[in-house]
């Protein structure tokens, strides 16, 4: 740094930064165009290029065909293309081959007709072919391969569609049968109310009234007959065994407080999120704090 | 040699035979007898003009060359049957005089010789052999026939059909370059090695200034030899049987593999460039960094923070 510099002003010192700011812009900027550049082809024509037209029909003459060559030597079409196609587009750019390999076969298998020369294959015409049978019956593994591959992935979505469908229906039943049997219940209930009301009198009735019906106390809807089990008996099976998980109050709470069944593994299993979170450090010890983030 | 007398003599005659072989006998096809006057007429003057196409292309490579474009090579060779395939030529720069001394030995009219250089850029010289134009391409984007995504397949040897984007006839040197592919693709009429029906078809199309061409196999629903069964033209697709690539005309001269140059492609940036400057551009990195590295100090020299007046705040006591 000489003395000089040291004494420019604020102002010009500013200015400095600004071109040294513009000049890294620049930079940059003809930088990202080189790097344009590179797609085989130049922005502009060169001027140098040789373009010889005169040449260039003279030979296309001197090896062209007579003019009166029938089509059948020749069998080319022209196919106009419509608007101009985006290279970079593979879509697109396949299908404009494809429509025009398409129209232009339709014309010249149009022409072929109208000369009636024959064009297609018989089907008992048998020749080799451009591509070997082992060849081609590599083809269509590949493509049976690929077929087994999708549908197999269609299976697995179903069944998992269905699982959810199935838990859904089960809950739908569960909750059925618990109301029907608290209705059943409460109706018993305002039976027993009433009788008590009028005195035990005219039971035959009321019992036809409210057991006719076909409805029962029973789950599973009265009319089925539990072989092996006497009539009266309501522990739901084995003798010992408790009422059943869900006809506890106390446990259905527990279990939608807690949580019960259903699958344990993926809570275990990394996450992307968890993967990539570092807070709690590689020392498993010292970071207890962050043992159950992820819950 | 007796056939080619035997051709010219017929060349010669023919205007003669026109006049008085009128009353012919039917032509017998598969489904009888057709006596179409028509028919007769129409199939005559072919074999009056007397034009026979006696094309025949001699296909090679280079010595080094990589197995994809051997390959690309060899799908020609068996979508050609009029092509002779040749040993692999050494590619110094008298291989022109080699490679024409070759196409006269074979007989030949026309060549394909596929350059391969440094392993990776692969250029096509497709040549009209004694006085005809030659171009180079630059061959990009090859797909062979082996790939397992291109389904189709086709009898060997029968003709195809050769379609073309309008945009062929828009200048000079793409008319030019239309003549030259008709005639080395297109397979000779009654070559013998060709089959007398049509199941592909060659699409040969302008984008971007590449000629691109692909390969299809016609698929048409049908019962009979000659009969499209109705709207069968309709339902009529096409599957791809390959190869696929991508020619980029680069220079068209006036002679075989020579002779003064008629036309050089304005835009064409050839791959070494392009990986020059690749590489230059990824060498360039490090001398920035040091750049802006300097560019830093030099800025913080001539900024010199100011003193800061709490520094030595705390220090008297």
């Amino acid at each position: 740094m000489s003395y000089e510099e040291d004494i420019v002003s604020d102002d010009e010192m500013n200015m400095i930064d600004e071109d040294v700011a513009t000049d890294s812009e620049a930079e940059s900027l003809s930088d990202s165009d080189t790097e344009n550049e590179i797609t085989e082809k130049l922005a502009e024509p060169t001027k140098t290029a040789v373009y010889n037209r005169a040449g260039l029909l003279d030979k296309l003459q001197d090896i062209s065909w007579p003019e009166d060559v029938p089509w059948t030597h020749k069998l080319t079409v022209e196919i106009d293309q419509g608007q101009a196609v985006d290279v970079n587009d593979d879509l697109a750019r396949e299908m404009a081959f494809y429509t025009q390999g398409l129209e232009g076969t339709r014309e010249g298998y149009g022409k072929l007709e109208a000369m009636g020369l024959p064009f297609l294959r018989p089907s008992d015409y048998f020749a080799e072919m451009v591509k070997s049978d082992t060849h081609m019956e590599k083809v269509k593994s590949k493509l049976l391969y690929e077929k087994k591959q999708i549908e197999e992935s269609e299976e697995r979505r179903k069944a998992r569609d269905n699982k959810r469908m199935a838990k859904e229906v089960q809950s739908q039943k569960m909750k059925e049968r618990a109301k029907q049997k608290k209705d059943d219940i409460e109706s018993v209930k305002k039976w027993r109310k009433q009788r008590q009301q009028s005195g035990f009198s005219e039971k035959g009735k009321d019992l036809d009234l409210e057991f006719g019906n076909g409805k029962s106390f029973q789950r599973g809807g009265g009319a089925k007959k539990r072989p092996g089990v006497t009539p009266g008996d309501r522990s739901g099976g084995k003798g010992g065994r408790p009422t059943s998980r869900m006809n506890n109050k106390k446990r259905e709470f527990r279990d939608s407080k807690f949580g019960h069944g259903g699958r344990k593994g993926l809570n275990k299993q990394n996450t992307a999120e968890t993967t990539n979170d570092f807070k709690g450090g590689f020392r498993g010890g010292k970071a207890s704090g962050n043992k159950r983030q992820k819950r | 040699m007796g056939k080619k007398r035997k051709h010219s003599e017929t060349e010669a005659a023919a205007p003669v035979v026109k006049n008085d072989s009128a009353p012919e006998r039917p032509k017998r096809t598969l489904l009888g007898w057709k006596d179409k006057n028509e028919d007769a007429e129409k199939s005559k003057p072919a074999s009056v003009s007397g034009f026979r196409n006696k094309e025949k292309v001699l296909v090679t490579c280079s010595r080094r060359i990589s197995y994809r474009y051997r390959h690309l090579m060899l799908n020609m060779v068996s979508l050609l049957p009029h092509c002779k395939k040749d040993s692999k030529v050494e590619a110094k720069s008298s291989k022109g005089a080699t490679l024409n001394e070759l196409i006269e030995l074979k007989g030949s009219s026309s060549c394909l010789f596929f350059e391969c250089r440094k392993h990776k850029d692969l250029y096509l010289w497709m040549v009209k052999s004694p006085s005809g134009p030659s171009v180079k391409f630059l061959v990009n984007a090859v797909h062979t026939m082996e790939e397992l995504k291109l389904t189709g397949n086709h009898l060997k040897g029968s003709r195809p059909l050769l379609t073309f984007s309008s945009n062929f006839d828009k200048d000079a040197h793409w008319k030019l370059l239309k003549e030259m592919l008709t005639q080395v693709f297109g397979i000779p009429k009654e070559h013998r090695k060709s089959k007398p029906y049509h199941d592909h078809v060659f699409v040969f199309s302008i984008v971007d200034d590449h000629i691109w061409f692909r390969n299809y196999q016609i698929s048409v629903p049908h019962n009979e030899s000659d009969k499209i069964a109705r709207g069968g033209l309709d339902k009529m697709t096409l599957i791809e049987v390959g190869p696929r690539f991508c020619l980029n005309p680069i220079k068209i001269f006036g002679g075989s593999f020579g002779g003064p140059t008629l036309y050089e492609n304005p835009f064409y940036v050839s791959p070494n460039q392009i990986r020059a400057l690749e590489k230059r551009n990824k060498a360039g990195k490090f001398a920035k960094k040091i750049k802006a590295k300097t560019r830093r100090q030099m800025h913080e020299l001539a900024n010199p923070l100011e003193p800061d007046e709490f520094a030595d705040m705390w220090k008297d006591e």
